[in-house]
């Protein structure tokens, strides 16, 4: 296994038009992104957008029904030997309520030929998780650190968490945040962890994926996805091209101004905009608004 | 995967076989009560004298007036045998339901099919074991049953034909189980959720065997028909044991006269006003008694029939889920 951190072009996750269907409603739609090695990535998007639908697909519990998904160059559905390279931790981690955390750490040794149990021992040592009670007994919060503790001594190229700290008070979830860093900082494992709330995952992500309503919405590296974006506030504006910006994001306007988050792609010279840098929640905002709305009028039969 | 099988299902299996024991507990002493009856009413060469051409009619008289006496005392005992035909659903129910809707209602399968063994895999060895185990189960029960319930099918005049000692002996029992937990499986990798499952396993175990046991098992081998005058001593007693599909009293030319019925007048006997026997319901002379019916040494072949036919229905089944899981996500 080499190290992956550093070969910034290595793609762990590719997917191309990848989408997923369950009778007529499309959970992931056109999806194609990439996600580069050694990334902490973030997921974000509200409920329902297809987050789970886009973890189960690149972990292969689900079989697309449109385009491609790769995890390490390899299709992930059926695939027993590639599972060996990804870390998953599922929504609500789900473990044997009546195992203990001793046992589980058996079972993992069991289901995987690669399997570090020294490692995860050490680890629900150093956590304070009782070996011998049955893990639906602990705490939310150590029962997610019994399940990373189970994925993490798989020792995964690729670790995916589905909201893994939707669940948790706010101690709990600094706390699983951290030791998931801690970590991952040594082994260089990349990380796909989703939620609903950018609030979660800010702090520890570099990497941001947007999803809303089945579609990608957004997707790049933290830092870039900061720096090219603005908020434009300036005279009432009427739709015409502005020397500078790609692509109006979100606008909203009163009777004589118009605030603008737009993409750029050079400077803006005009001066009749105000420019502000903006924040990254500010930015995820502005794509998730753009794509929640459309659908929700025609189902209740009112107009728009 | 054999021990995260084992110790997912250990407790399951203690209550199991503790249920089993306790059965045993009930009926091995009701069984050799019944054992040492049936010797103190010298039954027990009833069945190879009956069987004889030249049996004297004392000692048919002692045997039918034995085997009475036997089944008064423990006739109500087919009650209990109508209590324990549900035993294999209920092994389908708590063994076979729960298998893969409790791992998919408690969100376990995305942790356990996310390791390093395929699913595929898993549900091969995880259906194996519990097949196997179950297989171990009800040859045993099927075994200890035949031994339970011999007495009373002997008592019997359908033998082990009747319609519910065939269920409960011999190998059907095997056919039955492995067919339950297979429904089991099969309706969790569907409904997804234990309570819809069992609910589905439940109304289709029962409705499958009743469709075999009511339609399909009178058709497993051709019927054989046989006559015998409606004046003399009666039916041959070879008829034992045998399991009647038909009977009626039929005019020589073959017309049924009277459907169900079975007509004895002593020999050369005639009716209040020198009728000839019969007469009055239209039979003319030289009708006969008809049966239709499965001989009774058939018994083995049509064991092995049902237990073949449930065995496949559940391989269908096993095959069908392993399909379905691969698709469950």
């Amino acid at each position: 296994m080499s190290p992956t951190r550093g070969r910034g072009m290595d793609m762990v996750l590719e997917t191309d038009r990848l989408g997923k269907r369950y009778g007529s409603t499309w959970a992931l739609r056109e999806c194609s992104l990439h996600l580069p090695a050694g990334r902490i990535a973030a997921l974000v998007g509200p409920n329902g957008a297809g987050k789970s639908t886009l973890l189960h697909l690149a972990v292969g519990l689900l079989k697309p029904d449109a385009g491609t998904v790769r995890v390490f160059g390899r299709s992930p559905y059926d695939d027993t030997e590639g599972l060996a390279d990804i870390g998953f931790v599922a929504q609500d981690t789900p473990l044997y309520r009546d195992f203990t955390a001793a046992e589980l750490v058996i079972a993992g040794g069991k289901l995987n030929r690669r399997w570090d149990a020294a490692l995860a021992r050490q680890r629900l040592a150093q956590l304070g998780i009782p070996p011998d009670k049955p893990v639906g007994k602990l705490s939310g919060g150590q029962r997610a650190q019994v399940a990373l503790a189970l994925a993490l001594a798989k020792q995964p190229r690729l670790l995916l968490l589905d909201e893994p700290v939707a669940s948790l008070d706010p101690l709990a979830r600094r706390e699983f945040l951290q030791s998931l860093m801690g970590s991952v900082a040594e082994s260089g494992t990349t990380v796909l962890l989703s939620s609903h709330l950018l609030a979660d995952l800010e702090r520890v992500c570099d990497y941001l994926i947007v999803l809303s309503a089945a579609q990608v919405q957004l997707t790049g590296a933290v830092d870039d996805l900061v720096a090219e974006h603005r908020q434009l506030v300036g005279p009432r504006h009427d739709g015409g091209a502005i020397g500078g910006v790609a692509a109006v994001v979100r606008a909203s306007h009163t009777d004589r101004q118009s605030t603008l988050l737009v993409r750029t792609d050079g400077p803006i010279t005009d001066p009749a905009w105000t420019i502000r840098e903006v924040s990254l929640e500010d930015v995820v905002l502005a794509y998730l608004a753009d794509g929640t709305t459309q659908t929700s009028h025609s189902e209740w039969g009112v107009p728009a | 995967m054999i021990w995260l099988t084992w110790r997912q299902h250990r407790k399951q299996a203690l209550y199991t076989l503790l249920a089993l024991a306790a059965l045993a507990a009930l009926l091995v002493p009701i069984g050799l009560a019944m054992r040492s009856t049936f010797a103190d009413l010298g039954l027990a060469d009833c069945a190879s004298q009956l069987a004889r051409a030249d049996v004297a009619q004392a000692t048919r008289e002692t045997c039918d007036a034995g085997y009475r006496r036997f089944g008064n005392q423990y006739g109500n005992l087919s009650l209990v045998a109508v209590l324990l035909i549900t035993l294999p659903a209920l092994v389908g129910l708590f063994w076979g339901a729960p298998l893969v809707a409790r791992e998919v209602e408690h969100g376990t399968h995305r942790f356990v099919w996310t390791q390093g063994v395929g699913r595929t895999r898993w549900a091969l060895v995880k259906f194996g074991l519990v097949s196997g185990s179950v297989l171990i189960l009800a040859t045993v029960y099927g075994l200890g049953m035949s031994w339970w319930v011999d007495p009373l099918t002997k008592a019997a005049h359908e033998g082990r034909f009747g319609m519910i000692v065939f269920d409960l002996q011999g190998i059907v029992p095997i056919g039955y189980t492995l067919f339950a937990v297979a429904l089991g499986v099969f309706a969790g990798t569907v409904w997804k959720r234990m309570l819809p499952a069992m609910g589905i396993t439940l109304a289709g175990f029962i409705g499958v065997r009743a469709a075999v046991e009511l339609l399909a098992r009178r058709h497993y081998q051709p019927a054989q028909t046989q006559t015998f005058p409606i004046e003399g001593e009666g039916p041959p007693e070879v008829s034992r044991g045998d399991w009647i599909l038909a009977q009626g009293v039929r005019n020589p030319d073959g017309t049924m006269i009277a459907e169900g019925a079975r007509i004895q007048c002593p020999p050369g006997g005639k009716g209040p006003e020198g009728r000839v026997c019969g007469a009055e319901l239209g039979l003319e002379p030289g009708a006969y008694n008809w049966q239709l019916y499965q001989p009774a040494d058939r018994f083995w072949l049509f064991q092995s029939i049902e237990t073949g036919v449930f065995v496949a229905l559940a391989l269908l089944l096993l095959y069908l889920a392993i399909r379905r899981v691969r698709r469950i996500a």
